[in-house]
């Protein structure tokens, strides 16, 4: 029996295709990043509704036989599967059966196979009495039709929602991370109402005919301790009734402590509730931009170019930038992008991030060009270098681009005092103004200018100016009238916004006139 | 040439990089502060001409004499300081050539206001070149090499000497590309000192005394200048084809 146990487990870890279908059970349903897993919550979804609008609609109404048999058989043999799949990809029963036997032997201890079988086994177990795992079960129970009681478990198919809404998981979130306080209050009020509920029933069992039992008390505690205070039943005694005013009075403080206890926690999560919800929005998208630093730099970025550079958020650690970004209309979150959790939060797996390092330390700027590459290489990082000394530690940390803003406006003033008529041409090219734009044209299939001659495309009518063309890597200035555009060139130009546009529009796949 | 001197107002953070560019460049300079930690710097790093001044007096702007300067360079650490000091040069010497540099849109305004006559955004450039860098790969290497200035493909004026084959044609007609150089654009000294771009399609006519500026690799217009003193195409051409070989050879 044990060898047989042992040698299945054995098999199975063996096996190739065991496991890579488990990986891809697990990725669907565990990693939110999964494109199709959006489908499959979506299906599950559609299950639960119609499974509930059932049974509400069959309280009032005949209901045709096959709708009863979806919602006996097949909804819930789904929910069975699922149930059954969540159980198997939570841990690795047989594999760490394997792990434990491949130790015994490495270490020529005897295997105690009912201690390992135990310890794999533990482990589910301990999923199966999860409350998401006991919900997956008690919806599978209305199948089972002869106890009518169990129609009633329909609604925990309701509460199955709960892992697909995560605001709720966010409230009961807080509720827990205030349960001291809650449950102190809890307490109080149990206190309270047994305590009054015993004096009612001491005081009046006799003379008031509504009180039958203690129950009764009790319940007429809590109904009137809460304020809600039906009048089914009601003292008929003084004393009665001066307890009633004690209670009603020790209630209202309760229920509005409460009450402040959860919106306290609530204003204190609420702000990295909302950032959480923009780390959300943005992973959503293919390609963004973190922006590191919310200075001087980073307002002139955003204010010239805020409908090109696509999603971004904005990270400063300072309270006051953010709520000055955040004034200024854009998408800010106060976090530390030197942390490696606050990096790890973005989706760098399935999407281009790129991350700008535009704070005015350069160690900052340095700390978190290798954080953003420890995460991973495929992070794209763009840092600004203020010291330009420093500017080889930048490369030695990985980043991919270097910006040295003291160095240009050096170049700058030397150029305006030496050479004014090309600090006007430069300034223009380099701040990207529209009389003067340098564009760059790629040269996909079936573009229109593939394969002609350099001298015989029209660049003359729109006063174009053909700087030059990049091929593999490599750039050819002002190319000779003869030189041929090949597929996947680079043609760079310069010239008004306009003409630029023109020419593109002119020569845009397929147009070869 | 005479040399041209230069006053610079700041050895902060982009005073010192850029006193030892114009160094380099070949300028004389004299140095003004008004902290005694920047001052004491300056003396440190080996500047000779560096005087300490409170530049909130009239009376000690006058003794620096700034009107004996060809240009007056403002980069102040303090931002306010620097405005004050652009707007007090100003109403005290107004034929001065004055640059000031501003870090943020408003500065600028400011500056322009206190009337500085050229005014450079820190971060206008590189705040573009970060867009550059993300959709346009190419371009920006082409722009890194306007910045670095020095080699490979840059931009530099010249202006049209007596005589020169270029006196009087017109810029549709000009065809340069057998130079190896593109013309980006032109101060036509007729129109004003605006600069005008080739690519907007006015047809200007160029003389004497016009500035014109190219882009292209180093050593070809640096062979283009001293070319266009000719008074033919025909000798300009040779005159640069000879040039450049010489230039190569010396490279060799």
């Amino acid at each position: 029996m044990q060898k047989l146990i042992l040698n299945a487990a054995l098999s199975l870890q063996r096996s190739k295709r065991y496991r890579h279908a488990k990986e891809k059970a697990r990725d669907l349903f565990e990693n939110d990043h999964n494109p199709y897993k959006r489908f499959l919550d979506l299906f599950i979804i559609f299950l639960i509704v119609s499974s509930v609008f059932i049974l509400v609609y069959e309280v009032d109404h005949p209901i045709p036989s096959w709708l009863d048999s979806y919602d006996i058989y097949f909804v819930s043999f789904v929910f069975f599967v699922e149930y059954i799949i969540r159980l198997w990809i939570h841990s690795e029963w047989s594999g760490e059966l394997v792990d434990e036997y491949q130790n015994a032997c490495f270490l020529h201890k005897k295997f105690d196979f009912w201690s390992a079988f135990w310890r794999a086994t533990r482990n589910k177990l301990k999923y199966l009495i999860t409350p998401a795992a006991i919900i997956d079960l008690l919806a599978i129970l209305p199948a089972y039709r002869p106890l009518r009681v169990l129609r009633i478990f329909v609604l925990f198919r309701v509460l199955k929602l709960l892992r697909y809404t995560k605001s709720i998981n966010q409230f009961v979130d807080v509720v827990v991370s205030k349960r001291f306080e809650l449950l102190t209050l809890l307490f109080l009020l149990a206190f309270i109402v047994i305590t009054a509920g015993i004096a009612l029933y001491v005081l009046e069992e006799r003379i008031n005919p509504q009180i039958n039992s203690l129950f009764d008390a009790i319940y007429w505690a809590l109904i009137t301790i809460s304020t809600v205070g039906y009048g089914d039943i009601a003292p008929v005694t003084d004393i009665g009734r001066m307890i009633s005013m004690f209670i009603i009075i020790s209630g209202i403080a309760i229920i509005s402590f409460a009450t402040s206890v959860i919106v306290s926690a609530f204003s204190e999560r609420l702000s990295e509730l909302k950032e959480n919800r923009i780390i959300e929005q943005v992973n959503k998208s293919r390609a963004f931009l973190i922006i590191c630093g919310y200075g001087q730099m980073t307002k002139m970025l955003l204010r010239q170019q805020q409908d090109e550079i696509g999603d971004y958020v904005i990270m400063d650690m300072d309270k006051e930038r953010v709520a000055q970004a955040r004034k200024d209309g854009y998408v800010a979150i106060k976090d530390d992008a030197s942390r490696f959790e606050t990096l790890s939060r973005f989706n760098t797996d399935y999407t281009d991030v790129t991350v700008l390092c535009l704070t005015g330390n350069d160690i900052e700027n340095i700390y978190i060009t290798l954080n953003a590459k420890s995460i991973s290489r495929r992070i794209k990082v763009i840092a600004r270098v203020n010291n330009v000394e420093l500017a080889n530690k930048f490369n030695y940390a990985g980043a991919d681009h270097l910006l040295m803003p003291n160095e240009v406006v050096n170049t700058m003033i030397r150029t305006a005092i030496t050479q004014p008529a090309t600090y006007k041409a430069a300034h223009a090219i380099l701040t990207g103004k529209t009389i003067a734009k340098i564009d760059e044209m790629y040269m996909y299939e079936q573009h229109g200018l593939i394969g002609k001659r350099i001298g015989d495309i029209d660049f003359n009518t729109g006063k174009l100016i053909l700087i030059g063309i990049e091929r593999n890597g490599e750039f050819l200035f002002n190319p000779h009238q003869d030189e041929i555009v090949m597929k996947h060139d680079v043609l760079l130009v310069m010239g008004k916004q306009i003409s630029i546009d023109y020419f593109q529009e002119q020569y845009r796949a397929g147009n070869r006139s | 040439m005479k040399k041209q001197r230069i006053l610079l107002f700041g050895y902060g953070d982009h005073g010192r990089h850029i006193a030892k560019g114009l160094a380099e460049d070949g300028f004389e300079i004299k140095i003004v502060e008004s902290d005694q930690t920047y001052f004491r710097k300056a003396k440190e790093d080996g500047w000779i001409d560096v005087e300490i001044v409170d530049v909130k007096s009239d009376a000690l702007l006058k003794l620096l004499e700034p009107e004996t300067f060809d240009q007056i360079v403002c980069v102040m650490q303090d931002e306010h300081l620097n405005v004050f000091l652009t707007l007090s040069l100003r109403s005290l010497f107004k034929e001065s050539y004055i640059i000031s540099i501003s870090d943020s849109i408003h500065t600028t305004k400011k500056l322009k206001m206190a009337g500085a006559n050229k005014v450079i955004d820190l971060y206008e450039v590189s705040a573009n070149k970060v867009f550059n860098i993300m959709k346009k790969p190419v371009s920006t290497k082409i722009l890194e090499g306007f910045i670095r200035n020095r080699e490979g493909i840059i931009l530099k004026e010249m202006t049209i000497p007596k005589d020169s084959f270029l006196d009087g044609m017109h810029t549709d007609a000009l065809d340069i590309s057998s130079y190896g150089i593109l013309l980006i654009g032109m101060i036509d000294e007729e129109l004003g000192h605006g600069f005008m771009f080739i690519t907007t399609g006015i047809d200007h006519k160029l003389d004497v005394g016009d500035t014109i500026v190219c882009l292209g690799p180093h050593e070809k217009l640096h062979a283009f200048e001293a070319a266009i003193a000719k008074s033919t195409e025909t000798e300009a051409i040779a005159y640069f084809e000879n040039m450049l070989k010489r230039v190569t050879e010396e490279e060799e």
